[in-house]
C-alpha cells in the first residue's frame, strides 16, 4: 500500500503537467491506494471444510483525471489509470480523457471553495491497523474458530450424530488513502482510513438454531480482543435460540432490533435520501422534502467524522470537508446526501419544485455536497469510481427513547426481530414497500418479556417504510452498531417497536 | 509494450517458468496458480436526452493462489488479488508484481497452515472435519479460446456510443411529461484471461461483451413506475447498434429497447396497483419473469458452495441440501413437466469454455422431469460431494477468488403453445417481466415482483395491474406446474452479486412460459 506522501507527490506532479496544457480550462486529479484483506471463515462439523476458506487481499492503486476544455465550460472528459503513478501515465490518461469528451449542459465545474483547507493530521495516521501483519489476522481468525468449537462442545450436550454445526463469516481489514487537487484549490487534500469489521454466523442445524455476532473497530487491540469473543458469542446465541417456535401468519406487534432497522434503512430509506434520487424522481419521499416523514421522536444523520464510529472520513472524494448531514430532524426531512454535480443538478432542475414538494420552500435547501465518495467493493475508496452520494456512519437517534424493558412492554404480546435477510424495496424505491425474512436472533414476546426463541427463517415481513418509521409504538434509547452485508456505511441505530406488522409464513423444505 | 493485451502474450511464455521457480524456492509451497486478465472497456451514458458520462478504461489484474503443506500434512492456502494496470506494460514490472503477489499469498498460506495446526492440536478431535484441502486435484488442461465480435470495442469512438445512448434517451423523453426521468447506457468490453498453474494448465480465453441498460421513471397522476432492464450479448457493438437476431436471446437495437421499456413504464404508471386475492390462484408466468425464478430458486440453490454451507453467513444456504446424507439429489422437487439446466456452451451472456480453475464447462441438468439431479461445483466442492468437477468456479475479475456461479441457467422448454396455456385458464393472472426478488434464507420460499400483471378471465387477458408479485414456497410452486410453454427465451443478467466482498457477475437466465399456483402480493 502506497504512503500518503507518495500520493501527494504524484498528485502535485500530475497537476503541474495538466496546468501546462493550453486547451484546458480546469482539471482535477484524484489518486487512491486501497487494501482490503479478508479472512473468510468456514467450518462445518459434518462436511469437509478448510476452516479458513479464503485468506486474501485485494490491492488497488491508481488515479483519475477529469478535464474541462476552454472551448466550452460544459465540455468535460475523464479517464483512470491503475497501478502506474508516473508522468507517462498522466499523459496517457490525458489522451483518454480527450477521447471521452462530452458536452454535458449540466456539468457545474469543480468545487472552488474553500481554496485552502486547514488540515490537521488524521488520527488514523497513528492507527496500528495501518501496520497489521497477515500473521495477526490468521491468528485472530483461527482464534474465532477455536473459541466457537470449544464453546459449542463445552455448553451443548451434543448427543447428535450429526450436529450440523456451521460457522461462517469473515474478518475484514479495510484501509485506504487518497490525495486530490483541482485547478481551483491552492492545496492538495488528503485523507486516510483504517478499520476492521468481523461478522460471525453460527448454525446448529440439529437444533434448528442460528446465532450471530459482529464486531467493528479501529485498533489492533480491539481486533485481537474481538476475535475469540465473537466465536463464543455466536455459539452462545445459537444455543440460546434452539428449537424455536413457528408462529402463524398474521399481523403482529414487534420490536425491530438494531440490525433489522439498519437493514431497512440501508436498502430502502438511505437510497431515497440523496439529491440524485429526488432528481430522478425515484425517492420514496418524492415531493415531501421538508415534510414530516418519520415519527417526530426520530432523527437521522450521517456523521463521517463521528467518534462513535471506527470508519472516519474527513475529506470527500471531491476535496471538500466531509460534512455532517442532518437528514431527518424531529421526523422532518431536512437534508440529503449529495455530490457537487448532483446538488447543482437538482437545484437547477426545472421540475425542482414538483420533485421536492411544497414544504421545501420553507427550508430553501442548498444541499451541501458533503458526501461524495468514490467507493468500490466494501467501503474502500477507488480511483476508477465516479463520486456518488454515500453515507459513512448513519446514526439514528430517538428523543424520548426507552430502554429494552419498556420496548418489550410496549409490545406486550408479539415478536422480537433480531435479524432479517434479503431486504429489498420489492415494488421499486419510490413505493417504499419492503420485504425480507426473519433469519435469526429472534424471540416470541409474551407478557412484555422475551419468552421463547423464534425459529429462524419461518416468517416473511411485508411492510412499508412509512408504517415502520412514521408510527412506532416506542423507540429504543440507545443507538447500537449494526453491520449490513455489502453496505459501505456503518449504522448506529436504536430498536423500534411497531404495531400491526404483517408477517407471512415460510414453509419448511423437506431437507430441513 | 504499449498494448495492455500484449501482457497476456508475455505471461503465456513467462508465467510457467516463474511458477516453477517459485515452487522450487519456497519450502512447503505445494501448488501455485496465476490468473491474469487484460481488459479494455468503453461506457457512454445519457440522462433525459443529454450526455451524462463517457469513459474509456483499460485494466490489468492478477489473482494468485498458493497452497502450503506443512508438518503433519496440514495444508493452508492464501490468495492475493492486485490491479496492476499499466505496470503490466513493462515485462520487468509485471514479473515483479507477479513475484510479490506470489510471495504475499505464500506468507498467508504458511500462516494459515501454522494456525490451523495450532488449533487442530488445541481441539484434539474437535476439529476433525478440516480435511477438504487434501481432496482437491488441480487442472492440467491447455487450450486457447477466441472471442466473437464484428466491431472491436477498441476501434469505436466515444461519439458512436454516445449517439446511440442519446438517440434512445431523447426518444424516451419525447414521450412526454409522464416520463419523469430516464437513463440509457451502453457498455462494450474486450477481455483476455489467462489461467496458468503449477500442475501444467495453461488456458487463454478472450471475451467480448456488449451491454445496454435502461432505467425509466414514469408518473401519471398519483401513479408512478420505475423500470430497469438490460440487453447484453457476448458480441461487439453491433449487438446494440443493429440489434441481435437469435432464437434464444434476441434483442432490438438499444434505442428501440429503451423506447419500448419507457412505453411500458408509462402504461404501468396509469394502471392500478394490484389488489391481491387472499388465496392461492392460477398464475401463468412469462419467460422474462421465469428468468428470475430460474436465477433465484434453481440457479443459486444449485451452487454447491452455498449448498455446503460456505455462504451461510452471507447469501444463505440451499433448500436442496441439508447434509451430505439428507438432500434432494435424485428426489422429486417439482412437476414431471419441469426441467432445468445450466449450459455455459450456449451463446448466452453467461457463455464460457473453461471456468477459472481450468475445468471445462459443461451442461449440468438440475431438474429432470421434476427430479433434482445435481449442483454446479468447483474443484473443492466437487471433492466434498464426491463427484467430478463440472466447471462452474468463476470470478468476476482476476483479482477476486473464484466462487461457484451460474452460466446460462434456465427452465427447459416444453411443447405447449403459450397462448394455449393462457386460454385454458378460467380465472387467474398472467405475470410478466421480472422486477425485484426477495428470497428466504435457503431459497425455500420467495417473493418476486413482476413488471406487469394481467387478470385472466375465461382464457382472455383482462385488466393490467402494477406492483404485483408472486409469493410461494419453492417446492410447492414447482410441484404445481401443470403447463410448460415451447417459447424458451434467455435474458441477460448483468449484476448477480455474491461473495465477500461482493463480486458482480454477468450471466443468462430464462425459461418458457409456465403455469402454476401461488399467492400474489401487492403494495403494503
Amino acid at each position: 500500500m502506497r504512503t500518503l506522501n507518495e500520493l501527494k507527490r504524484f498528485v502535485k506532479e500530475a497537476a503541474g503537467l495538466l496546468a501546462r496544457e493550453k486547451d484546458l480550462a480546469a482539471y482535477e486529479v484524484y489518486c487512491s491506494t486501497g487494501e482490503h484483506k479478508v479472512v473468510r471463515l468456514n467450518y462445518t462439523s459434518d462436511i469437509p471444510s478448510r476452516g479458513i476458506e479464503e485468506f486474501k487481499s485485494l490491492d488497488a492503486d491508481g488515479f483519475a483525471l477529469r478535464i474541462v476544455t476552454r472551448r466550452d465550460p460544459h465540455e468535460t472528459g475523464s479517464a483512470s489509470i491503475a497501478g502506474d503513478l508516473s508522468a507517462a501515465s498522466v499523459r496517457e490518461a490525458l489522451t483518454r480523457a480527450r477521447h471521452s469528451l462530452i458536452i454535458d449542459p449540466h456539468f457545474p465545474g469543480f468545487p472552488t471553495d474553500p481554496r485552502r483547507l486547514d488540515q490537521a493530521a488524521s488520527a488514523v495516521e497513528h492507527s496500528d491497523l495501518l501496520r497489521v501483519k497477515d500473521t495477526v489476522l490468521a491468528t485472530a481468525a483461527w482464534d474465532t474458530i477455536a473459541a466457537a468449537i470449544t464453546t459449542l462442545y463445552q455448553q451443548a450436550p451434543l448427543k447428535l450424530a450429526h450436529p450440523g454445526f456451521v460457522l461462517g463469516g469473515d474478518l475484514s481489514l479495510i484501509r485506504d488513502r487518497i490525495a486530490l487537487i483541482n485547478s481551483a484549490f491552492e492545496d492538495i487534500r488528503s485523507d486516510e482510513s483504517a478499520h476492521f469489521i468481523s461478522s460471525v454466523t453460527v448454525l446448529v442445524e440439529g437444533f434448528d438454531a442460528k446465532g450471530t455476532a459482529t464486531g467493528i473497530g479501529g485498533s489492533l487491540a480491539e481486533l485481537q480482543n474481538t476475535a475469540a469473543r465473537l466465536g463464543r458469542d455466536a455459539v452462545a446465541r445459537a444455543l440460546e435460540l434452539r428449537h424455536g417456535e413457528h408462529p402463524d401468519a398474521g399481523q403482529y406487534r414487534v420490536v425491530l432490533g438494531p440490525q433489522p432497522v439498519a437493514e431497512i434503512l440501508n436498502y430502502v430509506v438511505m437510497p431515497s435520501l440523496t439529491t440524485r434520487a429526488f432528481q430522478a424522481a425515484s425517492s420514496a419521499y418524492q415531493g415531501r422534502f421538508g415534510a414530516e416523514v418519520m415519527d417526530p421522536r426520530l432523527s437521522l444523520i450521517d456523521e463521517p467524522d463521528s467518534r462513535q464510529s471506527p470508519l472516519r472520513r474527513r475529506i470527500t472524494c471531491e476535496g471538500l470537508p466531509s460534512g455532517k448531514t442532518e437528514l431527518i430532524r424531529g421526523g422532518r426531512l431536512v437534508g440529503l446526501l449529495s455530490t457537487f454535480y448532483d446538488s447543482h443538478r437538482l437545484v437547477t432542475d426545472e421540475r425542482r419544485e414538483e420533485k421536492l414538494g411544497p414544504s421545501a420552500v420553507e427550508f430553501k435547501p442548498e444541499f451541501a455536497p458533503g458526501s461524495a465518495y468514490r467507493l468500490g467493493e466494501g467501503a474502500s475508496r477507488r480511483f476508477d469510481s465516479h463520486p456518488g452520494a454515500n453515507a459513512t456512519s448513519v446514526i439514528m437517534r430517538a428523543h424520548e427513547g426507552v430502554d429494552q424493558k419498556d420496548l418489550l412492554a410496549s409490545v406486550r404480546e408479539g415478536i422480537y426481530i433480531g435479524r432479517v435477510w434479503y431486504t429489498y424495496p420489492i415494488n421499486g424505491q419510490r413505493a417504499g414497500d419492503v420485504t425480507c425474512t426473519i433469519s435469526g436472533d429472534s424471540y416470541v414476546i409474551r407478557d412484555g418479556k422475551l419468552a421463547a426463541p423464534l425459529a429462524p427463517n419461518c416468517l416473511r415481513i411485508n411492510a412499508n417504510i412509512e408504517h415502520i418509521f412514521a408510527h412506532p409504538l416506542s423507540i429504543g434509547r440507545k443507538s447500537e452498531p449494526a453491520i449490513v452485508w455489502g453496505a459501505p456505511e456503518l449504522y448506529f441505530v436504536p430498536a423500534l417497536a411497531v404495531a400491526d406488522l404483517r408477517l407471512s409464513p415460510v414453509g419448511a423444505s423437506e431437507s430441513d | 509494450m504499449t498494448d495492455i493485451f500484449e501482457a497476456v502474450d508475455f505471461l503465456r511464455e513467462a508465467a510457467e517458468p516463474a511458477l516453477r521457480r517459485f515452487i522450487r524456492g519456497h519450502r512447503g509451497a505445494s501448488y501455485a496458480e496465476v490468473r491474469f486478465e487484460s481488459m479494455f472497456g468503453r461506457v457512454a451514458v445519457a440522462h433525459d436526452g443529454e450526455p451524462r458520462d463517457s469513459n474509456e478504461s483499460e485494466a490489468a489484474a492478477l489473482g494468485i493462489t498458493v497452497h502450503h503443506s506443512g508438518a503433519g500434512g496440514i495444508t493452508g492456502h492464501g490468495q492475493t488479488g492486485a490491479e496492476i494496470g499499466r505496470l503490466a506494460l513493462s515485462h520487468n514490472k509485471l514479473l515483479a508484481s507477479l513475484n510479490t503477489a506470489l510471495g504475499d499469498a505464500f506468507e498467508r498460506a504458511r500462516a494459515n497452515a501454522r494456525e490451523k495446526a495450532r488449533v487442530t492440536k488445541l481441539l484434539g478431535g474437535g476439529a476433525r472435519e478440516l480435511s477438504l484441502s487434501g481432496l482437491i486435484e488441480p487442472s492440467n488442461v491447455r487450450d486457447e479460446v477466441e472471442a466473437i465480435f464484428v466491431r472491436d470495442p477498441r476501434t469505436l469512438t466515444s461519439g458512436e456510443m454516445m449517439n446511440l445512448c442519446r438517440e434512445g434517451s431523447t426518444a424516451v423523453s419525447a414521450l412526454g411529461s409522464e416520463i419523469a426521468y430516464n437513463a440509457v447506457a451502453a457498455t462494450t468490453e474486450l477481455r483476455h484471461e489467462l489461467f496458468v498453474n503449477s500442475a501444467g494448465a495453461l488456458i487463454s480465453q478472450r471475451f467480448a461483451f456488449a451491454q445496454g441498460d435502461c432505467y425509466v421513471v414514469a408518473q401519471s397522476g398519483s401513479g408512478h413506475q420505475e423500470i430497469y432492464d438490460t440487453i447484453g450479448q457476448q458480441r461487439g457493438f453491433e449487438a446494440l447498434n443493429e440489434g441481435w437476431r437469435d432464437e434464444l436471446m434476441p434483442n432490438p437495437p438499444l434505442p428501440r429497447f429503451a423506447l419500448e421499456l419507457a412505453d411500458e413504464a408509462r402504461q404501468l404508471a396509469r394502471a392500478p396497483v394490484l389488489q391481491p386475492p387472499d388465496r392461492e390462484v392460477v398464475v401463468v408466468t412469462d419467460p422474462h419473469f421465469n428468468a428470475l425464478v430460474a436465477h433465484e430458486i434453481v440457479g443459486h440453490p444449485s451452487e454447491a458452495d452455498r449448498a455446503l454451507k460456505m455462504e451461510a453467513a452471507y447469501a444463505g444456504r440451499s433448500w436442496l441440501l441439508h447434509s451430505l446424507e439428507q438432500n434432494q439429489i435424485g428426489r422429486p422437487i417439482g412437476s414431471p413437466l419441469l426441467w432445468a439446466c445450466s449450459d455455459p456452451g450456449l451463446n448466452g451472456y453467461g457463455h464460457y469454455r473453461y471456468d477459472h480453475e481450468g475445468t471445462p464447462g459443461r451442461r449440468i441438468v438440475h431438474l429432470e422431469g421434476g427430479v433434482f439431479r445435481g449442483f454446479l461445483n468447483s474443484r473443492a466442492t466437487a471433492a466434498a460431494l464426491g463427484v467430478e468437477p463440472n466447471g462452474s468456479a468463476r470470478a468476476s475479475e482476476a483479482w477476486h477468488v473464484p466462487l461457484v456461479r451460474m452460466s446460462n441457467t434456465f427452465f427447459m422448454p416444453g411443447e405447449t403453445d403459450p397462448q394455449q396455456i393462457i386460454s385454458d385458464v378460467e380465472h387467474g393472472y398472467y405475470v410478466c417481466g421480472n422486477s425485484i426478488p426477495s428470497i428466504a434464507e435457503s431459497r425455500e420460499n420467495f417473493r418476486i415482483s413482476a413488471r406487469r400483471v394481467y387478470e385472466i378471465e375465461h382464457g382472455q387477458l383482462g385488466r393490467l395491474f402494477r406492483s404485483g408479485s408472486v409469493m410461494a414456497d419453492s417446492k410447492r410452486f414447482f410441484t404445481l406446474v401443470d403447463a410448460v410453454g415451447n417459447d424458451l427465451r434467455l435474458i441477460a443478467i448483468p449484476n448477480c452479486g455474491k461473495g465477500q466482498p461482493m463480486q458482480v457477475k454477468r450471466m443468462s437466465n430464462g425459461g418458457p412460459t409456465l403455469r402454476s399456483r401461488a399467492r400474489l402480493g401487492g403494495s403494503s
